[in-house]
């Protein structure tokens, strides 16, 4: 079911954790809600949830106001990142709670507990206690207690952050697959821009309790509309250089580098001093033609099917990641191409990005 | 202790295989077994070990001796009484006031505990809830509990005085009950004055360990409830009382002991009178030893109530084995 959020305010004393936050997630959608820490993720979501009242503004689930209403009035359920298992109750237990309380009977109950169990995989454990799962099996059992009831929506906490690397791809995979079969909608919180561009269909960056740019992952990717969302989508993280606009108003010129010029994929006012950046994939090793400047390599590190070549370009530091293995040593002299397309300008004052007014409409704000 | 132990051992072989190893090492190797803990372990254990034998075991030995034994005022000093085998049990278990004193405790103990647990818990949720002055305030309950049992007793008495004592004069202007209630020489009401005396008392200590459980539970998982549907009633049904199943069990069995072992209130309060209508197993068992000096009686009723006391502190320590759900 579809959620709106309009003009949603949360003010914990004098800390203002919500500033006026506009969302809208259509019904069936896979939101992720990506920021540092303390940016007010999940602040967001236990408004969401009820759990936290809202200081102003109109929540809607399903067109329903439901700002002032409890938690158990909304419909929506909730994964923790701890769990929140009830430790004193078994799977079965955990999972046919909900229903209880609603007053099913037992058959039903238990047939609705079996089916869960089944999409789960949980079927062999629905005997045990908390306590005796593994952290895998756990976050499992949190899912199932979520999907039983058959919620109008679904919420995530970093559901995922305690469990370890491999499993925690593989859950991803498995929880998308889940938010498709069960055509729900979802709200998930991650601080993993990895897992928001990978599961979510819209990706909301936050920022100090606001919403700083969202929209599809790609597009985030491809046209952040600030230096923030440059950095935090997209990893290694793109490499960010002050520079300043060559009197030709065409290219660009890295502070403090003699070096060649950048050349600019637009004009802009001459000697404006702007933020460069790059991609650590979208540079390469550049024979000639095409934009270049020189680094000096300074670090260098290879996992097998990438590269990562730390440079020093004009005493600053650089990344580029390469998909094949380099035979450089360390103090190399290295040139350095990339596409013009692909190179960011952001404005050093604001740090909003200078392409994406030119090339698309900003998406920042609402929606 | 055990980890302390390992650690420094690489350092005194260090310390030993320096180049010159002379009358140092030895100083130093005397001087580390106590501060890397070995000796210091034993010391500890030892000194524990002693206060339990000298202090424990050896009065309790000593009081089922006696209450094997026939004892009087001329035989106190010796060991080597004539032993009468278990007549002095069969002896004060058929006195006339036997039934009535075991009766007395049991009300007393049931009244005291229970009451103790439903206010305590009462007041631990209540202060649960974060309102400005919750700290302050419960810290102030904690009052009651550092003061002694005769000082207690004694503002009890004053406020449960029959012809101007606060309680009375409350019941007389709310007009719960306008006659007065001579509550300690009445001997229909002596045993409950003593009561409700203890009962406040005991308060403060089941607030503060059901505090502790309280603030035990996560929050999450009450956010979990709520979540899924339950109110304020059904969580604390279905989250708050199983979680507090360990603090409960251990609660209640330390709440009977501390309720056995009342003394002061009744000194202070009814002297278990009148004619014995607030009589009690621990103030009978002093009046026999320490007023009629019937020790051997005394040293019965005693051992009688270990015997009670150690059953349920097998409870206690069964309950908190099992502290560790989640
Ligand atoms: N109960 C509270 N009282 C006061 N301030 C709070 C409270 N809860 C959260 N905050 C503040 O609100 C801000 C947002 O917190 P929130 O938990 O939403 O962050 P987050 O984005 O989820 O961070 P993380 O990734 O670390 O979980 C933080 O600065 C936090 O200190
Ligand atoms: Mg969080």
């Amino acid at each position: 079911m579809q959620i709106t959020l309009d003009g949603l305010q949360k003010h914990y004393g004098t800390y203002h954790a919500l500033k006026s936050i506009d969302l809208a997630v259509p019904a069936g959608q896979f939101v992720a809600l990506v920021g540092p820490s303390g940016c007010g993720k999940s602040t967001l979501l236990r408004t969401i949830a009820g759990l936290e009242a809202i200081s102003a503004g109109t929540l809607r689930i399903a067109g329903e106001d439901v700002t002032r209403r409890p938690p158990r009035q909304r419909d929506v359920a909730m994964v923790f990142q701890s769990y929140a298992l009830y430790p004193h109750m078994t799977v079965a237990e955990n999972m046919g709670y909900a229903l209880k309380l609603r007053r099913l009977n037992r058959t039903d109950i238990a047939r609705r507990t079996q089916v869960a169990a089944a999409t789960l995989g949980l079927e062999a454990l629905l005997g045990r206690y908390p306590r005796e799962l593994s952290g895998g099996q756990r976050q499992r059992v949190a899912m199932g207690r979520a999907i039983v009831r058959d919620p109008k929506v679904f919420l995530f906490d970093e559901p995922l952050s305690n469990l370890d690397a491999a499993l925690r791809v593989h859950m991803r995979g498995e929880l998308r697959d889940l938010h498709d079969r069960l055509a729900a909608t979802s709200v998930y919180v991650t601080h993993d821009q990895i897992e928001a561009m990978t599961m979510a269909d819209h990706v909301v960056v936050m920022r100090a309790g606001r919403i700083e740019q969202q929209g599809r992952p790609l597009d985030l990717y491809d046209r952040p509309a600030s230096r923030f969302v440059a950095g935090f989508i997209g990893s290694p993280a793109m490499n960010i250089l002050p520079g300043t606009v060559d009197p030709s108003g065409r290219a660009a010129r890295l502070d403090g580098a003699e070096g060649p010029l950048l050349s600019l994929p637009m004009l802009l006012e001459p000697g404006r001093p702007v933020l460069l950046g790059l991609r650590p994939e979208h540079l390469r090793l550049s024979q000639e033609g095409g934009a270049r400047f020189d680094g000096v390599v300074d670090h260098i590190e290879s996992t097998g099917s990438t590269t990562f070549v730390k440079l020093k370009v004009a005493s600053q530091a650089m990344v580029m990641t390469l998909a094949r293995r380099l035979d450089v040593t360390l103090g190399d002299p290295m040139q350095i191409g990339f596409d013009p397309a692909d190179l960011h300008i952001f404005d050093r004052e604001s740090e909003a990005s200078l392409v994406t007014q030119r090339d698309a409409p900003p998406r920042a704000g609402r929606a | 202790m055990k980890i302390s132990g390992q650690t420094s051992r690489p350092g005194r072989i260090a310390v030993s295989a320096l180049p010159d190893p002379t009358a140092s090492t030895m100083r130093l190797s005397v001087f580390d077994t106590f501060r890397d803990g070995r000796g210091l372990d034993a010391l500890l254990v030892l000194l524990t070990l002693v206060y339990l034998i000298v202090f424990g075991l050896a009065p309790i030995l000593y009081t089922v001796l006696m209450s094997l034994q026939q004892v009087d005022m001329f035989t106190l000093g010796d060991f080597s009484r004539p032993f009468v085998g278990f007549a002095n049990y069969v002896d004060v278990l058929t006195r006339p006031e036997a039934g009535m004193v075991a009766r007395h405790t049991l009300v007393f103990v049931a009244l005291s505990v229970a009451c103790q647990l439903v206010l305590g818990f009462a007041l631990a949720l209540f202060f649960q809830q974060d309102f400005p002055g919750a700290g302050i305030m419960r810290g102030l309950f904690l009052a009651a509990w550092i003061m002694p049992g005769l000082v207690v007793g004694g503002i009890w008495r004053w406020m449960l005085a029959g012809d101007n004592g606060v309680v009375n004069s409350l019941l007389a202007v709310t007009h719960l009950h306008p006659t007065k209630i001579f509550w300690m020489s009445d001997p229909a009401t002596s045993l409950y004055a003593v009561t409700i005396a203890n009962i406040w008392l005991g308060i403060p200590f089941n607030m503060l360990l059901l505090s502790v459980g309280l603030a035990a539970i996560p929050k999450d998982l009450y956010e979990a409830a709520q979540l899924d549907g339950a109110g304020p009633v059904e969580r604390f049904r279905s989250i708050t009382l199983p979680m507090m199943r360990a603090t409960l069990g251990a609660l209640v069995s330390l709440s009977v002991i501390f309720t056995l072992q009342q003394f002061d209130l009744f000194a202070g309060m009814t002297q278990g009178g009148p004619s014995n209508s607030s009589n009690v197993a621990q103030f009978w068992s002093w009046q026999l030893s320490f007023q009629t000096y019937d020790i051997a009686g005394g040293s019965t009723i005693a051992v009688l109530m270990i015997a009670v006391v150690i059953g349920v502190a097998t409870l206690y320590v069964r309950s908190t084995r099992h502290e560790q759900i989640g």
